[in-house]
């Protein structure tokens, strides 16, 4: 994980995104329990209760259940809820590159064929 | 937030001439790092004399750990404590402190001494070292050496960064964080400082004291909340000042602290809004309560 200072963007905000897309991402599984919240505090040199706003906000969200005096443990994943989860990203990102293009002045044309273009660059992981 | 009190204290009062100590209630969380902040004279030594059971004269309740023992007697073993001066004789060597402290501390590890006073680098090796020939910072290091070497489960540190470079700053706040992280929920800290922006990083909650009374508490991700870093236009300043918690202009525009409950007052106004650091938050709180008196 990795948190900046300085971004701008509260430190427990950082780390809430980055569990958060691990989890979306199945990178950690159902059932499989976060890091305590005072030993994750320790590595990522910052205050416990940082920490702990970050793992309440996951828990008011559904992703993890806290357990008395044991910690968080990831929720089982609606799938469907994970899609509309990974939909609602392309949006926001796809919605950003328009703007982006508008400021650029391309056209409508323009930008489908660069998406176009870019989808067969990518190599599909 | 709900939490457990390592210590809590309630109308916690002691007079000298010209200051008055008067603490309605206190807490103290338990499995969190608190820092104790205040101008010179707002009282936060005597406080921790009063807790850590150097000082005994003083009205008021205090209890420790959950509320269990209210005789700080019986908790000393428990209790870890480091002030700004050395307790220890000057003409004491650094093997000796260790002799020392495992003959007065049930709990004293001398192998951990060791390792913490290598680690820490206040000895040379080779040279026997006294306490006299040490500078301010090694004597320091050399208090928390034989404190962190025992096996406490709240530490009450009076200023322990103000001698310390930013190096061994740095080295303190990981060494309280690993201790907060042993104990698992069980450990406390509570330190006074000045170094607020050094020490920010394992601050989890806060008390700042003004005149002897707690201007303001809270858990530090609260604070930041209730609390918000606004800047401004010039033209705005008349408009503003009135809604501002704390306030400074320049010719270039205003910025001060504002309380998130003011914020839609601001509403209409073209302001940038910020999370304050703890810093900022600390020298309003205490601005605030030097213009009250």
């Amino acid at each position: 994980m990795r948190i900046l200072q300085n971004s701008g963007v509260p430190i427990y905000q950082q780390i809430y995104e980055q569990l958060k897309s691990d989890i979306l991402a199945g990178k950690m599984r159902q059932g499989e329990y976060l890091p305590s919240i005072r030993s994750l505090a320790k590595d990522l040199k910052i205050s416990v209760i940082t920490t702990m706003k970050a793992y309440e906000q996951l828990e008011k969200e559904g992703l993890v259940t806290a357990v008395q005096g044991k910690g968080f443990y990831v929720n089982a994943q609606d799938s469907e809820m994970l899609r509309e989860q990974h939909l609602r990203k392309v949006e926001d990102c796809l919605s950003e590159a328009i703007a982006a293009a508008r400021v650029a002045g391309m056209t409508e044309e323009e930008l489908i064929v660069t998406l176009e273009t870019l989808i067969q660059v990518m190599p599909e992981e | 937030m709900e939490f457990q009190n390592v210590i809590y204290g309630t109308k916690i009062e002691k007079k000298f001439k010209g200051f008055c100590l008067d603490i309605e209630e206190l807490r103290i969380p338990k499995g969190f790092a608190t820092a104790l902040i205040g101008e010179n004279g707002a009282g936060k030594t005597t406080l921790l004399n009063i807790l850590s059971g150097i000082r005994l004269n003083y009205h008021g309740k205090i209890q420790y750990f959950d509320e269990q023992v209210e005789n700080v007697e019986k908790v000393k073993d428990r209790l870890g404590y480091t002030s700004p001066g050395s307790f220890f004789l000057p003409q004491w060597t650094i093997p000796q402190i260790g002799k020392i402290s495992s003959l007065l501390f049930d709990n004293f590890d001398r192998d951990k001494y060791q390792e913490l006073c290598r680690d820490l680098a206040i000895s040379t090796k080779g040279i026997k070292k006294t306490v006299n020939s040490l500078s301010d910072g090694n004597r320091m290091k050399l208090t928390l050496a034989t404190v962190f070497a025992r096996d406490t489960e709240c530490l009450l540190m009076d200023e322990p960064a103000s001698p310390l470079d930013p190096l061994m700053r740095d080295k303190l706040c990981g060494m309280i964080r690993e201790y907060i992280e042993e104990g698992n929920g069980a450990n406390s800290a509570l330190f006074s400082t000045h170094n607020i922006t050094d020490m920010e990083n394992v601050i989890d909650y806060a008390i700042i004291m003004e005149h002897g009374k707690i201007a303001e508490q809270g858990f530090v991700e609260d604070l930041k909340e209730k609390y918000i870093l606004v800047k401004g236009n010039t033209e705005d300043v008349a408009a503003a000042k009135q809604h501002m918690y704390s306030f400074s202009e320049s010719s270039y525009g205003f910025e001060g602290i504002c309380l998130a409950k003011d914020l839609d007052k601001l509403a209409g106004l073209d302001i940038s809004r910020e999370v304050p650091s703890l810093f900022q938050i600390s020298v309003a709180v205490m601005k605030m309560s030097s213009v009250l008196r």
